[in-house]
């Protein structure tokens, strides 16, 4: 399959609800007649017992669950053929329909996957018996056969059940289990050569060699369970920090409370709807929470000063910017919010401070911020003046996208704001402490 | 049933330092006891008894499935199941694989003649012959054994060691944690 092609629901349907309970079905049923020939029992008991061994032996990554059980039924399929391989997959089958998944398709989607890989892998294994491949050549390739269809098989299901992409779903299982699935399919290629050559003794060393190890993925995946405890905190005393110094722009001028914190939501909600990634659209917030830190350098009367500032005045407030990237380039902190601290002041036609940048060059988070923040300036309430209803702000906005804004930015911000019903943007309003914005013309 | 089994896991459970707590509280009891009844009656009327002993199973099953939230009763049913099925494909009996019974130390006469009522010999006619009883097994007790068996003995030996109040949880070992929560 093909990456972006999305299977049609309906065949999707089809395949997991019909063709794999039926394949599930079919193959058992081909297999029993072999089953029941005496001279297969020896090995059905020892394929049982060795699955009902491996399926409580699992290792353990952040992501995937592996049990050895893949390889004991690669290593039937090679040492006896296919019927042996669907063996060890109906009795896991079993065991995962009883012990760990509820929900008969489920259940029966599970089996005929596992079912389906065993008779490609099997058939495939036969084929190439009649080839002059050497074994162990043909054992690797066979491994790594079994683990691509069961890969794809399995993606399918799950693509299935949580309505997912497949393709997403089976490069998501790639990227997550690839290495230890590969290693385990080897380990059932060797434990099935040496069981061959040396009998059933051989299988001692593969299964220390198995649960030396489960110990060591164990030891150092909680080490880095721990780390990731470690960096969680780290996280929490960032946002801490960011909150206090949110906290403490927002003290200095009381009419602008949760000014911060709705430029920042509007700003990560902007750069959600440019389809930024989840780490940048968290930069974009943050930026959003520190971008006016410089005012706390400038003095109070001219801050909260009501009425029109005077040329000197304002070309202090000018300085914020700059004021606010010397804190927190000082501090050694956030390097990566430096950009929006600085020129979320810029225009679009370069008549901006601090640095008179124009256009692209403007980092993005600050021509998404220059939107949110100016934004959300008109429509709050200042000492000096009322706010403007939404709808007055949004069209200002219009008006000066391409001059002041980015033309493409400033589109998507009107789109966004515009799919707030009244209610969902009261709640934003509400939620950083601000609750008299108007609106609408007229609504207060 | 195997004694032997539940005794060895006893044994195994107090050397893991378990102590008999309390007894377990199983639901639907009644269907366990409606079981044990058809068992019985099977005996008492052997012409009927192989509808008894199918019917006795398929209450077992209801019993297990009633307890199913503990993982040695779900282990159980796996077990019971397929020696369920293997019961119902041969009419209510299960087959014993003579070639592996003669090393058994008791008379096999019942089963040959067919007044044992929940065995029968298997022939090339059986059904299912590979989940019926195949295995030879010399220790504890010498017995033959089907591969449902096996799963029964493991669910046997789990239920001991959770009414010994040291539980080993399957699904536990498989994350890579030794041991259950105690509840």
């Amino acid at each position: 399959m093909l990456p972006g092609i999305k299977l049609p629901q309906a065949l999707q349907r089809f395949i997991v609800r019909v063709c794999y309970p039926v394949l599930a079905v079919l193959l058992i049923v081909t297999a029993i007649p072999t089953w029941e020939s005496r001279t297969s029992w020896n090995t059905l008991v020892f394929y049982t017992i060795l699955s009902l061994v491996v399926s409580f032996l699992a290792i353990k990554t952040p992501n995937v669950v592996i049990t050895l059980n893949n390889a004991v039924t690669f290593s039937a399929i090679l040492l006896y053929g296919t019927w042996a391989g669907v063996w060890c997959a109906t009795i896991e089958s079993l065991i995962i329909a009883f012990l760990f998944r509820s929900g008969v398709s489920k259940i029966l989607a599970n089996a005929g996957q596992l079912l389906s890989t065993v008779w490609i892998v099997g058939w495939t294994h036969e084929w190439l018996l009649r080839t002059a491949l050497p074994p162990v050549l043909a054992d690797l390739l066979l491994g790594l056969l079994y683990f691509a269809v069961n890969t794809l098989l399995c993606s399918l299901g799950i693509a299935y059940f949580s309505k997912l992409r497949t393709w997403t779903v089976a490069k998501s299982l790639v990227k997550s289990g690839t290495c230890t699935y590969v290693l385990v399919m080897v380990l059932g290629g060797i434990g099935a050569r040496l069981m061959e050559s040396h009998g059933i003794a051989s299988l001692l060393p593969v299964l220390v060699m198995f649960l030396a190890m489960r110990i060591i993925f164990q030891q150092y995946f909680h080490n880095l369970n721990r780390l990731q405890q470690k960096m969680d905190e780290v996280r929490r005393l960032n946002d801490t920090i960011l909150a206090a110094m949110a906290a403490s722009i927002d003290a200095r001028d009381p009419y602008t409370h949760g000014h911060s914190y709705r430029v920042a939501y509007w700003g990560r909600e902007l750069a959600r709807a440019l389809g930024l990634a989840k780490k940048e659209a968290d930069e974009v917030y943050y930026g959003g929470i520190l971008h006016d830190i410089g005012k706390i350098g400038i003095e109070d009367n001219i801050l909260k000063k009501e009425g029109k500032l005077s040329r000197e005045e304002y070309h202090k407030i000018k300085q914020h910017p700059v004021i606010g990237y010397h804190i927190v380039k000082q501090a050694g902190v956030f390097p990566e919010l430096l950009p929006a601290i600085r020129h979320h002041h810029e225009r679009y036609d370069g008549k901006g401070y601090p640095d008179g940048l124009s256009g692209q060059e403007i980092p993005l988070i600050a021509r998404i911020l220059a939107l949110s923040d100016a934004f959300d300036a008109m429509v709050s309430d200042r000492p000096y003046r009322k706010g403007v209803p939404v709808e007055h702000a949004l069209q200002i906005i219009r008006d000066n996208a391409g001059t002041q804004f980015d033309q493409a930015l400033a589109e998507i911000f009107v789109r966004l704001v515009r799919s707030y019903s009244k209610e969902q943007l009261e709640e934003v309003f509400r939620q950083s402490g601000q609750t008299n914005v108007k609106l609408s013309e007229g609504a207060s | 049933m195997s004694i032997d089994i539940i005794l060895l896991s006893f044994v195994i459970a107090l050397l893991r330092g378990g102590r008999l707590r309390e007894v377990p509280k199983f639901a639907k009891l009644r269907f366990l006891i409606i079981s044990l009844l058809l068992q019985g009656c099977s005996a008492l009327f052997p012409a009927m008894g192989g509808l008894f002993v199918s019917l006795s199973y398929l209450f077992t099953l209801l019993f297990f499935y009633h307890n199913r939230e503990h993982e040695d009763i779900r282990i159980f049913m796996i077990g019971w199941s397929l020696n369920a099925v293997t019961i119902w494909a041969n009419f209510g009996k299960m087959p014993l694989d003579l070639e592996q019974a003669r090393k058994l130390p008791y008379s096999l006469e019942p089963v040959i003649n067919g007044t044992d009522f929940k065995h029968s010999v298997l022939t090339a006619d059986s059904n299912l012959p590979f989940l019926a009883d195949i295995i030879y097994m010399p220790f504890p007790i010498a017995r033959v054994i089907s591969i449902g068996d096996l799963f029964i003995m493991l669910g046997a030996f789990l239920l001991v060691q959770r009414i010994m109040n040291k539980p080993i949880s399957l699904k536990g070992l498989r994350e890579g944690r030794s041991y259950a929560a105690r509840n």
